[in-house]
């Protein structure tokens, strides 16, 4: 548990927004789920509580701790709410004119003292921290999903981020028990930037016959370590996702190696986005993607 | 691990193996063929060589002893399938042959041609190529037909993946064939591929490897941040640098740069930091030096 008890405010209450409150709130930081809508807020909110039950069910987390965890939490639709913040992460849709305008309010509300982290994965730190008039303080810190299992952050300073946000950032992903990476301010950082053309290049290789789904999947899976086949990947993560990731970064990189391939375009708009579905480039009975 | 004596059990097909040069991956793929209980005759230019090449089988399978895989009686009993020749003579009966000597073609080519005048006309005649098209290999031989790709990954021991590759020339029943003979081995995956450069994993690999060595020094991140990130947010069980250092850099420059000539694609175009870590020798885990490796780590 962390010794410096913070007090975390985590902006929109999606599945990032509330993967990353149930982080902070595990940690034992005062943690405030901040979302404009209330409906959205409550789902968040019973998503983070839903964690914490499993967690107890797996034997994770004592109930006592589950209790505490919960008690750390609460939401919010009102941002002045936030005043008392110590670090913010943004975690709302990717949306830039949303996230920059969301740090020009808070400049009002909150310190100047107070760290801005944005969850981006396409998006530049750089011009989502020009919303505040304190850009020093605004650091990129992307979180793998499901965040409270996954132990990556990948961290990002914009062009005018402080040394001292910097270091802090590291401090706190450190109390958090995440493992940070740094990165540079470019489309994708490391993983996306990587794992879109790796994927892209798997769907071409489908489509020109170097191989079947199936034995793809087998020989990447037989010779080279990963834990699934691209395909299958590509099945949970959605097709959905696969193209608006490797559109945005295609955007900005001009790449032809990010642009999504015909096959994903043609098997969004037959509905075959995955696992969520029930058929992506297998057929599925379960849709739930990380069990219950 | 070790075949079953019985009634029951069908002769093993493909009972005797030429290997042609007990390397790195010669010697991975001897211990395999033979843990499957069947026989190798490994050729090698000389002694040294031969001795070598089992004494990494050998330490393969002391590893093996000790993490409970491999027991003492297993290890003899692969070590006795293992025999080693300097005569090329002494191929003459072996029902298929397996070359994974330097990718090179000429070499290659000039070593199948020895060993095609010893062996008979239908022995099947398999390279372990990642770089060379096994359908420019056959063209050069008698009975092209007889002709595959048995690309294992290295180390073969732990890589389940075996590409079994068609060339033109092909006898589709070989390639059956080959496809049971995967089967047969311990835990081994059979994917048969047409003879594209790269085939499939390479074709794949090759440009990913490629591009992170540029994005490294372009300044993206450190060598150790670009493997932890595609570690821990991937799941992969090697980050591509180290990945790179255990390939071996040459290994990997001369992969892309063959894969490049053949293609064209400029994905497979060897990144200049690629060049530079070859010239300067550090070639990864095996000189001590690499992306992740000894004093040259680059970041």
């Amino acid at each position: 548990m962390n010794q410096e008890r913070k007090t975390v405010a985590v902006l929109g209450a999606g599945t990032m927004g509330s993967g990353i409150a149930t982080v902070m709130a595990r940690a034992g930081h005062s943690t405030l789920l901040f979302d404009v809508n209330e409906a959205n807020l409550q789902r968040g909110i019973g998503t983070v509580h839903g964690f914490f039950d499993n967690s107890v069910k797996k034997g994770k987390l004592t109930t006592d701790q589950a209790e505490a965890a919960k008690a750390a939490l609460h939401g919010t639709t009102d941002l002045t709410e936030l005043s008392r913040s110590d670090v913010v992460v943004e975690a709302v849709f990717e949306d830039l004119a949303l996230k920059k305008d969301l740090f020009g309010q808070l400049d009002d509300i909150v310190p100047e003292s107070t760290l801005f982290h944005t969850n981006t994965s396409t998006l530049s730190v750089t011009g989502i921290a020009s919303g505040s008039r304190i850009p020093g303080r605004v650091v990129g810190t992307h979180y793998c999903n499901p965040a409270p299992l996954m132990k990556l952050v990948e961290v990002a300073d914009g062009r005018h981020t402080a040394d001292w946000a910097h270091k802090a950032t590291i401090e706190f992903l450190h109390s958090l028990g995440k493992t940070s990476v740094v990165t540079q301010d470019r489309p994708g950082f490391i993983v996306n930037r990587f794992l879109i053309p790796w994927e892209n290049s798997c769907i071409l290789a489908l489509e020109a016959g170097l191989g079947t789904k199936e034995s793809i999947d087998a020989a990447v899976l037989g010779a080279l370590g990963h834990p699934m086949g691209p395909f299958r990947l590509l099945d949970i993560v959605g097709m959905d996702i696969h193209q608006q990731v490797a559109m945005r970064l295609y955007e900005q990189l001009r790449d032809p190696r990010f642009f999504p391939p015909p096959m994903v375009d043609r098997m969004v708009a037959a509905g075959d986005l995955g696992r969520k579905t029930g058929r992506g480039f297998y057929e599925y009975d379960d849709t739930r993607l990380f069990g219950s | 691990m070790t075949p079953s004596t019985t009634d029951t059990q069908s002769p093993l097909d493909l009972a005797t193996f030429g290997l042609l040069g007990l390397g790195t991956m010669g010697a991975g793929i001897a211990q395999v063929l033979a843990a499957s209980g069947r026989t190798v005759i490994a050729l090698e230019k000389d002694e040294a060589r031969l001795a070598a090449g089992v004494a990494a089988v050998t330490a393969a399978l002391d590893g093996g002893i000790r993490r409970g895989k491999v027991t003492e009686d297993e290890k003899a009993e692969i070590l006795s399938r293992i025999r080693g020749t300097t005569a090329v003579g002494d191929l003459a009966d072996v029902d298929a042959v397996l070359e994974t000597v330097s990718e090179d073609l000429e070499v290659k080519t000039s070593l199948l041609t020895e060993v095609a005048a010893v062996v008979a006309d239908d022995t099947p005649i398999l390279t372990n190529t990642s770089a060379l098209s096994v359908t420019a290999i056959a063209a050069a031989l008698p009975h092209p037909e007889r002709c595959a790709g048995l690309h294992f990954f290295n180390p073969a021991p732990a890589m389940r993946t075996v590409e079994v590759i068609h060339a033109l020339q092909s006898d589709e029943r070989l390639i059956d064939r080959l496809e049971a003979l995967v089967d047969s081995l311990a835990d081994k995956i059979a994917v048969r591929v047409k003879d594209r450069p790269g085939f499939l994993v390479n074709a794949l690999l090759l440009p990913y490897l490629n591009d992170v060595i540029q994005e490294l020094d372009d300044g993206l991140a450190t060598a150790e941040d670009i493997d932890v990130a595609l570690k821990l947010g991937l799941g992969y069980r090697s980050g591509p640098l180290e990945m790179l250092d255990m390939i071996g850099l040459d290994v990997h420059l001369n992969a892309t740069e063959a894969a490049y000539a053949a293609t064209l694609d400029s994905r497979y175009a060897a990144p200049p930091l690629l060049r530079q870590m070859v010239a300067a020798g550090h070639l990864g885990a095996k000189s001590g030096s690499g992306f992740r490796t000894g004093p040259s780590q680059t970041s």
